[in-house]
């Protein structure tokens, strides 16, 4: 090196030791980030129609320095640590910036009617009229009761804190088992970082929902299984007691994470046997779980099997169909609601597409390395198996009742995987030749990777938010829905409601009153056809319901898009005929709420 | 507990944000104190317990008090649920702060003897340069999240007015309540027709919302006995004045003698 070289070089390293640390910047370029998506979403409710490249470039700068900095070699351990955790709470963050004011996923309202419920009670297990199954889970009501009673605040803001505690939980979770079963923390963040390429890491896993709190939880318990693994036998007996606190609360709170965590543990048993490992079977933590999920199963949830049994039949006649040609198959970037749903552009199917290939190489390549280390770490060979097993799950998208089903698998399967790839991306960045061009091309994987991850779980017209409240002449005022289920709240005696599914969804809450809806009483079909048969109004009269909520916008049926403001010509905005809404006229039933798109039915008061 | 810094101030802390939950009405307050009752400081006092004179890095450490504290809140609503009282403030408040003591307690008692040197961990230095970037990121973070809860105006989404109709609570009480909810992008003017019977003359009422106002009319209705009637209100909006806009109905019934 020539002295102009090494005065040039020595200059360079004065002013970055000057400047800001790495770790600070990249906070700042994460508030930025989040502040682009804050903005990008602001237009959208607006009613703009915002180019979602800012929304993209905010995520991205959110994800990419963070992936940068845990991918270098010279890194502490509690950097990274640092970098874990915030990269974890901003991508959280966004869903936060997307649905300010109140719960809009489809499953957010229903665990908010629980906890509700549980406030009002005082007590668990109120029933729930949407989704019963939840009622006989009610971890994630405990919980967030737990912070209304200590604190005051709503089941939306108490909602919104714990599923954030819950999502710093799963990074860090992740972060300490991939450390401990790679012996790289290096490692572990890049696969932290590649993991929120899951397709439900940025909106549908950060729900208020149970399975948003369980997988942290499963994953946690995991981590700490590894760890009493690598621990001393004085140690290992420590360690048991998050593991059994863990497995309790998974057990509690969702009923296909604790049967994931009975299938980890009795993989794991049956790996400790093959490999030969000198450590002790864990087979006996496999049985505690089995028999507290079963035994949960029998004593308070008794009609999991009834949810659960028609969802797996269904996938598994899907598949049946699809392969031998009796049904079509699904095709990709589509929702089940799809006659509503806008398309996704061609650029961000080639993303979801590339992001899956990129998955692909990344998982083939980084599998050797991986592979050598199942002798002495069984988790890599059970890693391993779940990376395979996630592509085999990516053809049930084509079946169409077998797609949600390999949707959902992906969050559990993804850990793995993205402990593999992991391997590839660091093997990338290894010092040699053209290195700054192929940590160049590892980033740009792993954008892709997250941001495909994104298009492929969430439908494309539904990134960024719609409104709900707005303002108009300084006050502020909010969608059809929304302001009939505050007035049921307010001012309706008798609580018993047939709705659309996003009406019956917002009577739950913030309405807090009950509502049925979907198939339950036929109300799917009476709703929107355009004359009633004799026996509908009897048999919902019969089973107890006093109102009939009549929604002619068809977005009403869709839980996910139905609760925003009206905005005319957009595709989802389509009514129904009026003949729809009529027909309750016609049988001369009392109309007690009338906001033009809704009117509420009184099924008792007639002539 | 002597000896113990960690653990006295996890008990103290806890005993305090106990009475600060239970006491104090500010739900911003409430929350300060109901944060580390409900999540750190049982999670850290299960993990103290349950390793008792072992170290643990702050990774492993962090992991733990969540894993713990969010394990407890899952699981402890089912403990109240069949305790006297079920699941208040006062019920959690004691329950979270009994697991604290008592497992502060075992982890007093497992680690023996008091605390030794310091451990590893010691405190980040930190630049100006670092901070006032750290401070400055906090301000954007904050800014975004202004700019998420403030609601903006959006001229495309299309207005609405609710028309809703409910009889009285008290069966003494012969009016019925009609109410015109604005939803409106603007102040709208509005007639209201509330006609009792089939050839009842109807009672008008204007009316000038402005949007988020709602305005609440009794509508006398005198039935009688042992007969229903109808009552149809209708609402029209005045750039539209002989076009329906809205119509709630419902069919009332005539108290018999004697009730009143």
């Amino acid at each position: 090196m020539s002295s102009r070289d090494s005065r040039a070089s020595g200059r360079r390293q004065r002013l970055l030791a000057a400047g800001p640390s790495p770790l600070a910047l990249i906070v700042l370029s994460a508030a930025v980030g989040l502040l682009l998506c804050a903005y990008t979403n602001a237009l959208s409710r607006e009613g703009g129609d915002p180019t979602q490249l800012v929304y993209w470039a905010g995520v991205l700068l959110v994800v990419v320095p963070i992936a940068a900095r845990v991918g270098m070699e010279d890194v502490s351990l509690r950097e990274r640590f640092a970098l874990v955790a915030l990269f974890g709470l901003s991508l959280y963050a966004i869903k936060v910036i997307r649905d300010p004011f109140l719960f809009t996923f489809p499953d957010e309202p229903i665990h908010a009617y629980n906890a509700n419920q549980a406030m009002l009670h005082h007590g668990l297990f109120n029933g729930n009229p949407i989704l019963p199954v939840t009622s006989g889970y009610p971890g994630l009501a405990s919980a967030t009761s737990a912070l209304m009673s200590l604190s005051g605040l709503s089941s939306f803001t108490a909602g919104v804190i714990l599923i954030g505690l819950a999502r710093l939980l799963l990074v860090l979770a992740l972060f300490v088992l991939f450390t401990r079963v790679s012996g790289s923390h290096r490692l572990a963040g890049v696969a932290v970082v590649i993991y929120a390429g899951s397709s439900n890491f940025l909106y549908w896993g950060v729900q208020y929902s149970y399975e948003s709190l369980s997988l942290p939880l499963l994953v946690a318990v995991l981590a700490a299984f590894a760890e009493r693994e690598a621990a001393g036998s004085r140690l290992a007996r420590a360690w048991v007691v998050p593991i059994v606190l863990g497995t309790l609360a998974v057990v509690v709170t969702h009923h296909l994470t604790s049967y994931a965590l009975v299938l980890v543990l009795v993989l794991l048993a049956v790996i400790y046997r093959l490999v030969r490992s000198p450590k002790p079977n864990p087979w006996p933590f496999a049985v505690f779980a089995a028999v507290l999920a079963v035994g949960w199963m029998l004593i308070a949830a008794g009609n999991t099997v009834d949810y659960l049994s028609p969802v797996f039949s269904d996938a598994v006649t899907s598949i049946w169909n699809t392969v031998f040609g009796e049904s079509e198959a699904r095709g990709l970037f589509q929702s089940a609601s799809a006659e509503i749903v806008h398309e996704t552009p061609f650029v961000a199917r080639l993303i979801t597409l590339a992001a899956a290939g990129l998955l692909l190489a990344g998982f083939l390549a980084g599998l050797r390395e991986a592979w050598a280390r199942r002798s002495k770490r069984p988790f890599v060979v059970l890693f391993c198996i779940g990376g395979a097993a996630f592509f085999a799950t990516l053809g049930l998208r084509f079946a169409p009742d077998a797609w949600e089903t390999g949707n959902r698998a992906g969050m559990y399967l993804f850990i793995g995987l993205a402990f593999v790839v992991a391997y590839a991306v660091l093997r990338l960045m290894r010092e040699g030749p053209r290195q700054r061009l192929r940590e160049a091309a590892a980033l740009g994987s792993i954008g892709i990777v997250v941001i495909g991850g994104a298009i492929a779980g969430w439908p494309w017209d539904s990134q960024l938010a719609q409104p709900t409240r707005i303002t108009a002449e300084g006050a502020e005022i909010e969608s059809e829905p929304i302001t009939l289920a505050r007035w049921i709240g307010e001012q309706l005696p008798e609580r018993r409601f047939a709705a659309a599914d996003a009406d019956a969804r917002m009577i739950l809450a913030p309405g807090e009153a009950e509502a049925q809806t979907g198939n339950a009483l036929a109300i799917k079909t009476i709703l929107p056809e355009t004359s009633l048969s004799n026996w509908e109004l009897p048999s919902l009269r019969g089973n107890g319901l006093g109102y009939l909520v009549a929604d002619r916008r068809k977005a009403a049926t869709d839980p996910g898009r139905g609760s925003y403001f009206f905005v005319p010509g957009s595709e989802e905005n389509a009514l129904l005929p009026l003949a729809a809404m009529h027909k309750f006229g016609e049988r001369r039933l009392g109309r007690v709420y009338d906001s033009g798109n809704i009117v509420v039915f009184n099924l008792r008061n007639r002539p | 507990m002597r000896g113990h810094r960690d653990l006295k101030w996890v008990c103290a802390a806890a005993v305090v944000a106990a009475l600060v939950a239970c006491l104090v009405p500010w739900e911003t307050v409430r929350l300060l104190a109901a944060l580390p009752l409900a999540v750190f400081l049982p999670g850290y006092a299960i993990a103290a317990a349950a390793f008792g004179s072992q170290r643990l890095d702050p990774q492993r450490l962090a992991m733990l008090t969540l894993l713990c504290g969010l394990s407890l809140l899952c699981l402890g609503g089912i403990v109240l649920n069949y305790l006297p009282g079920g699941l208040r403030t006062v019920t959690w408040a004691l329950l979270l702060l009994l697991v604290v003591l008592a497992t502060a307690r075992a982890a007093a008692l497992r680690r023996g003897k008091p605390d030794g040197p310091p451990s590893g961990w010691t405190r980040p230095r930190l630049r100006g340069i670092d901070i006032a970037c750290v401070v400055l990121a906090a301000v954007v973070a904050v800014g975004a999240l202004v700019f998420a809860y403030t609601p903006l105006p959006a001229s495309k989404a299309v207005g609405y007015t609710a028309l809703w109709m409910l009889p009285p609570k008290d069966a003494a009480d012969p009016a019925l309540k009609v109410g015109v909810i604005s939803a409106e992008q603007g102040r709208r003017h509005y007639r209201l027709e509330a006609r009792v019977g089939e050839n009842g003359k109807p009672t008008r009422y204007h009316l000038a919302l402005d949007p988020d106002e709602e305005r609440v009319i009794e509508v006398p209705v005198e039935t009688p006995a042992g007969k229903r009637t109808q009552v149809v209100v209708s609402l029209y909006d005045s750039e539209r004045p002989h076009q329906l806009y809205r119509r709630v109905t419902t069919w009332t019934a005539g108290s018999q003698p004697g009730e009143g």
